[in-house]
């Protein structure tokens, strides 16, 4: 059957398949609409989880004046950039020269240039 | 000294010139020796690009050479316009055909090259590349933002409607529809299965209009979302987690690929090259498809592309056995030309308006800024960048581009999807 000068296969195609694109992509919105919040709810879960089992060492986990001093400083230091940066190449570089003909001192001694 | 060389010498060039005019004294009145000179001189003139040049060779040469001011002058797609510009002239550089020097002649250098578009092998492989280096973080952070990929498809979908109205078969018309995509790998690789014949027309528009988004996308953009609405700040994406980095690719292959298995191919590459990269573990791999294997093989693409548009192609008609030119100038390709303006700015309007609709559901700092409709049109991201000079010439501290990039993205994902559901319907 003819509809508006194409066939009924033409205006399957056309309409069905833009809808089954729409459909592939608002699966995935809601797969990621889904996914922080799982991720957020293992998470709190997890944390939860870890609090109740250390729930009675939680009073030994006290920061001392130390502690915080260090803490402070090395915060302080990381923010004003007061650190100077290094390498982290602490190599020594090879002097000994290897043996080459080419920079033989015997043979440059013994094999001399043809005579100018 | 110089006395001594100069008598051998003067003996040698009188020797030599005098026997060769003995020799030509001897044959002229001999005739057969110009006439094999003619017919030598025939023969050279035949094989060259004169005596086989048709007008259509030097239209050609005119488009190829125009391609490659727009690169050059324009800086428009640089990287796909002078490859494609430069294979249009290497296209049509006329010649003696059944030498083994043609694209389409068997057994010829450039028809090897071809194969790999031929049989659709280059498009994943550009998509591994695209996958390497697309960053999807800010299509996961709104991820309603991907509907817009969808709704710019409407490009695709009309123009095959179109195109079969026009009285093209329904094979031709998906290949042709995908034009709208804006997705010059996927075009080539739906009419790689869909319609072979039109493939080097239909890769030709596809790429050309892509290298002309920034001229097409504005005005469109400006005649369909009103100055108040343009003006829109959007509030700036959310942090994503590695861990929601590393599903994506995942989670979007598995299910983008279980709703249409055809664009497998193409899906499957995309997703594997983005997990690649944000998997942390395998840069080594993802810098090569990034960079070396997408740059060799767009360069193998786009010469080919461009040299499948050779003007003058006589193939035998397997009805009546003459010799007819099947070469790219033909009414079909002007078609498919307006055919592909069509579908762009169709995909383009289609695009803007879901985005002014989605608005109307959105409220207070959830609303987005309609021109980011406009992205949805695959062309990454050279549509991502209009919308965000569109965005500033309103306002210029109003940045859209990172907002941009989820539609652009998500344009891509829904072009190989929509190309597999060609594929599923029409194969």
């Amino acid at each position: 059957m003819m509809f508006l000068f194409v066939n009924n296969e033409i205006w399957t195609i056309t309409v069905l398949g833009w809808l089954i694109v729409f459909a592939a992509l608002i699966f995935l919105v809601g797969f990621f609409l889904l996914i922080p919040k799982l991720i957020k709810w293992s998470t709190r879960r997890a944390v939860k989880r870890r609090r109740n089992e250390a729930g009675s060492t939680e009073e030994e986990d006290v920061l001392t004046c130390e502690m915080n001093a260090a803490i402070s400083m090395a915060l302080f230091l990381y923010f004003n950039e007061v650190h100077e940066e290094e390498s982290n190449i602490i190599t020594i570089k090879e002097v000994r020269r290897r043996y080459s003909p080419w920079s033989s001192k015997l043979y440059g001694m013994n094999n001399l240039n043809f005579p100018r | 000294m110089i006395k001594k060389i100069k008598l051998p010498v003067l003996i040698f060039i009188l020797l030599f010139f005098g026997a060769g005019l003995n020799v030509y004294a001897s044959n002229i009145a001999d005739p057969g020796i110009f006439d094999k000179a003619f017919e030598g001189l025939e023969k050279f003139w035949n094989f060259t690009g004169f005596a086989n040049a048709h007008v259509t060779n030097f239209i050609m040469i005119g488009v190829g050479l125009f391609f490659i001011f727009l690169a050059i002058r324009y800086d428009y797609e640089p990287l796909l316009l002078i490859p494609i510009g430069v294979g249009i002239l290497i296209g049509n550089v006329p010649f003696l055909e059944g030498n083994k020097i043609g694209l389409y002649e068997e057994g010829s250098v450039l028809n090897y090259l071809y194969w790999g578009v031929q049989q659709g092998v280059y498009p994943p492989l550009i998509f591994l590349g695209i996958g390497a280096m697309t960053d999807f973080s800010s299509l996961i952070s709104n991820p309603k933002l991907m509907i817009l990929g969808a709704a710019a498809q409407v490009g695709i979908f009309g123009t095959f409607w179109g195109a079969s109205l026009i009285g093209f078969t329904p094979a031709e018309s998906g290949a042709i529809g995908i034009i709208g995509g804006a997705d010059g790998p996927t075009a080539i690789f739906l009419s790689s299965k869909l319609a072979p014949h039109l493939m080097g027309a239909i890769a030709i528009a596809a790429y050309s209009y892509m290298a002309l988004v920034p001229v097409i996308q504005p005005p469109i953009m400006r005649l369909l979302v009103p100055k108040k609405e343009r003006l829109i700040k959007m509030k700036p994406p959310r942090a994503v987690s590695k861990l929601e980095k590393i599903l994506f690719p995942i989670i979007g292959l598995l299910l983008t690929t279980f709703i249409s298995p055809s664009a497998l191919p193409l899906l499957g590459m995309l997703f594997f090259g983005n997990l690649l990269k944000e998997s942390g573990v395998t840069e080594r791999l993802a810098d090569t498809a990034r960079n070396s294997l997408i740059n060799i093989v767009t360069i193998l693409l786009g010469v080919t592309v461009g040299a499948s548009t050779q003007a003058v192609r006589m193939v035998m008609d397997p009805q009546t056995g003459e010799m007819i030119n099947k070469g790219f100038l033909s009414p079909d390709s002007i078609k498919i030309f307006v055919l592909g303006a069509v579908s762009f700015i169709v995909a383009t309007a289609g695009g803007l308006i879901f985005a002014r609709i989605m608005n109307l559901f959105l409220k207070g700092d959830k609303k987005i800024n309609p021109l980011i409709g406009a992205a949805g049109v695959s062309a990454v991201p050279d549509s991502a960048r209009v919308v965000q000079n569109e965005g500033l010439k309103c306002d210029p501290t109003n940045h859209l581009l990172m907002h941009a990039m989820a539609p652009n993205v998500s344009g891509v994902i829904g072009s190989a999807v929509a190309a597999g559901i060609m594929l599923a319907f029409l194969m």
